[in-house]
């Protein structure tokens, strides 16, 4: 076989969970249910594949086969549901004698969890809950404000655990809108303007401004402004904004200015800030400054970042 | 002439309509101070005083229970045939007024004891000059119902009234007219109703809210970042709100206090004087710290709120003064400079109240 082709079916054999290994190899229907039998499942991962390689080896299995295996792997879900519940139920009891997890499916392989906490000698606090909902064919999930400190890295290693994850990452990312959030991580906000032609569009907007206005104004720096909206539009594009309430920024950085050279000049230190912009809908504020005269275009890539990056909570130091 | 007379007075009647109601001689004489004043520019330049005769007269005690509140600030038009001498009638009588406000059905607060007590006191050393009226404090407390309960009366709503350095309206008005034209109130706003309603009816006075423009704003984050401290409690923090549409957008921009303190001390070159150059840079050189980072230009919109360690104002009228407990001399107190169009300028300095420091 192939150096390549051993290294397809190494390589897609690895990606199967073990719990899944036997239910994937059947489907495949490439290996008979007599040399599976002979194989021993029970050992390390890596043995256990190098084994599976041989066999297909043996049998001259060739690169559409592995195509094949590939396939079945995708056709079936590996993520099974009610493992992942009962696994996280399981971690949060063993460690915490009272507490609640009540789970709801929802549309696109999604699940809500809540989690109602006690203590060692209080029942669950209904009125407290946690809420988790985890996408399942994705490796995000989002929970609402926890109560209780110290159960957040609880909930974290029950999530990492359950779903099969090696560590979970806290986002610099909140806001109130699930959907929001949601358009942010799976980048699907800029999805309505894929085939988004710059020039017509900006054309047909000048050309509303003549029809409108009275033909004695006219506008000073026009070119300046068509290109401030023009600017503004590519950098946030013409779709609706996901709905973020704030942005905060932690500065550390050192004074400097153009005008104002020697005020603070001799000062190592950098000045500390905290600055939070609020908004009920921050981007699209954000995105109307430059055009009322507030900000340059283009914002700074500081504002812009926030739905690339998906963060809204940001620490910038001097280099 | 005839012309020029009746516009002269049309004028002066549609200008002062909402400040007095007759006395025609105060009228022409309230006039002709304000063609001398119709431009009047800010002072360029403020004093930091560094010791004056308010703090012999202080009750620290007294004004120390103003602190930690927040006050919300009115102006308010001379009072007609004031008497210091009459505090313990205007307390009954404010009474038996808020009494029969509050039968009328009128502004009741839930659950909130009819039986209630007035105060009217005066509250030395809040001035600034020896010109001045003094300042006087209004409280309405509730009385408790049980005789048993010999507890402290609670204070439900506090008001006071002052002049400081009101040298050029006090000039212009005649002996019948008490000038306290800054009203500084805290507690229910049913409450303030009630009150100002009472002194307007007997005062033949007129109260309207004192809102803090940005520009006055600029100077109060100025000159409280200017007060050292020995230890610093909270941020030096801004709130500017941004006039963009459809959504309002709001910045809040916070300065380490140690940071806004050097800022201030490396734009600062006159000793005992705060000059507009210098609260210009300093307010120049935040804007231009925050576009270098943003590329938004914070001049353009519209400062709300200014927040030190010393004190706090929003454009509304509000204002808060907090004490440095663990500064054993540091004492804040009030000045203000009255100008002519009713816009009061406020500043809350600290001085030594320590009489080691005294000089």
């Amino acid at each position: 076989m192939d150096e390549t082709v051993a290294e397809f079916f190494k390589r897609t054999i690895l990606k199967i969970p073990m719990t899944e290994m036997m239910t994937i190899l059947k489907a495949w229907d490439f290996l008979s249910e007599k040399q599976l039998q002979n194989v021993n499942f029970r050992q390390r991962k890596e043995s256990l594949v190098q084994d599976l390689v041989l066999l297909c080896e043996k049998k001259r299995a060739s690169v559409h086969d592995a195509a094949l295996l590939d396939i079945v792997c995708e056709d079936i879900d590996l993520f099974d549901m009610e493992q992942f519940k009962s696994s996280f139920k399981k971690i949060l009891q063993r460690a915490l004698k009272n507490v609640m997890v009540s789970f709801r499916d929802a549309e696109e392989n999604a699940v809500w969890i809540r989690i109602a906490w006690g203590t060692q000698y209080r029942k669950p606090n209904q009125y407290k809950p946690v809420y988790v909902v985890y996408y399942s064919q994705t490796p995000y999930a989002f929970t609402s404000s926890c109560p209780l400190r110290s159960n957040i890295p609880l909930l974290g290693q029950a999530l990492t655990v359950a779903s099969n994850h090696h560590k979970i990452v806290k986002m610099d990312l909140r806001s109130r809108y699930l959907d929001s959030l949601k358009a942010i991580v799976f980048k699907q906000y800029n999805q309505t303007f894929e085939t988004y032609n710059s020039t017509t569009p900006l054309q047909e907007k000048s050309l509303e401004l003549d029809i409108h206005m009275d033909s004695r104004i006219i506008h000073e720096n026009r070119i300046e402004k068509e290109r401030v909206q023009r600017v503004t539009q590519e950098t946030f594009g013409d779709y609706s904004q996901p709905r973020l309430e704030f942005a905060q920024y932690k500065l550390e950085t050192k004074f400097k200015s153009d005008f104002n050279g020697d005020i603070l000049a001799e000062r190592k230190e950098p000045l500390r800030c905290l600055i939070k912009f609020s908004s009920p809908h921050l981007l699209e504020a954000l995105k109307s400054l430059a055009p009322a005269g507030i900000a340059d275009a283009p914002l700074s890539p500081l504002l812009t970042c926030i739905p690339n990056k998906g963060m809204n909570y940001f620490k910038i130091k001097d280099k | 002439m005839d012309s020029y007379e009746s516009t002269h007075q049309h004028i002066a009647s549609s200008r002062l309509k909402d400040y007095f109601i007759g006395a025609t001689p105060l009228q022409k004489r309230l006039e002709s101070v304000r063609k001398q004043t119709s431009f009047v520019p800010t002072p360029p330049r403020r004093k930091i005083p560094q010791c004056s005769q308010l703090q012999e007269d202080n009750d620290p005690q007294k004004v120390a229970f103003l602190l930690h509140k927040q006050w919300t600030l009115y102006s308010l038009t001379p009072l007609y045939k004031f008497s210091y001498t009459n505090l313990k009638e205007y307390a009954s009588l404010l009474s038996a007024f808020i009494a029969a406000e509050k039968q009328k059905g009128l502004a009741v607060e839930v659950g909130e004891d009819f039986n209630i007590k007035v105060t009217f006191s005066t509250l030395l050393g809040m001035k600034g000059t020896q010109r001045d009226p003094e300042a006087f404090l209004v409280q309405i407390l509730s009385k408790s119902q049980l005789p048993s309960e010999n507890r402290e009366h609670k204070v439900l709503w506090t008001g006071w009234f002052c002049c400081i350095f009101g040298d050029s309206l006090l000039e212009t008005v005649s002996e019948d007219f008490t000038c306290v034209p800054l009203f500084l109130a805290n507690g229910a706003e049913t409450n303030t109703a009630i009150v100002g309603t009472w002194f307007q009816k007997t005062f033949d006075c007129y109260f309207s809210p004192l809102a803090i423009n940005a520009f006055n704003l600029s100077w109060m984050a100025a000159m409280w970042t200017a007060c050292k401290m020995d230890q610093y409690m909270a941020a030096t923090e801004f709130l500017w709100s941004v006039p963009c549409s459809p959504q309002s957008l709001d910045i809040s921009y916070a300065i380490h206090p140690e940071d806004a303190k050097a800022l201030w001390d490396s734009v600062h070159k006159t000793p005992g004087e705060v000059t507009q150059e210098e609260v210009d840079l300093f307010m120049d050189c935040l804007y231009s710290h925050f576009h270098r980072h943003f590329k938004i230009h914070l001049s353009a919109t519209r400062l709300v709120r200014v927040s030190t360690s010393v004190a706090s104002a929003h454009t509304d009228g509000k204002i808060k003064v907090s004490l440095n407990k663990s500064s054993y001399v540091i004492f804040p107190y009030c000045y203000i400079v009255f100008k002519m169009y009713g816009i009061c300028i406020f500043h809350i300095e600290e001085a030594q109240w320590n009489a080691n420091l005294r000089q």
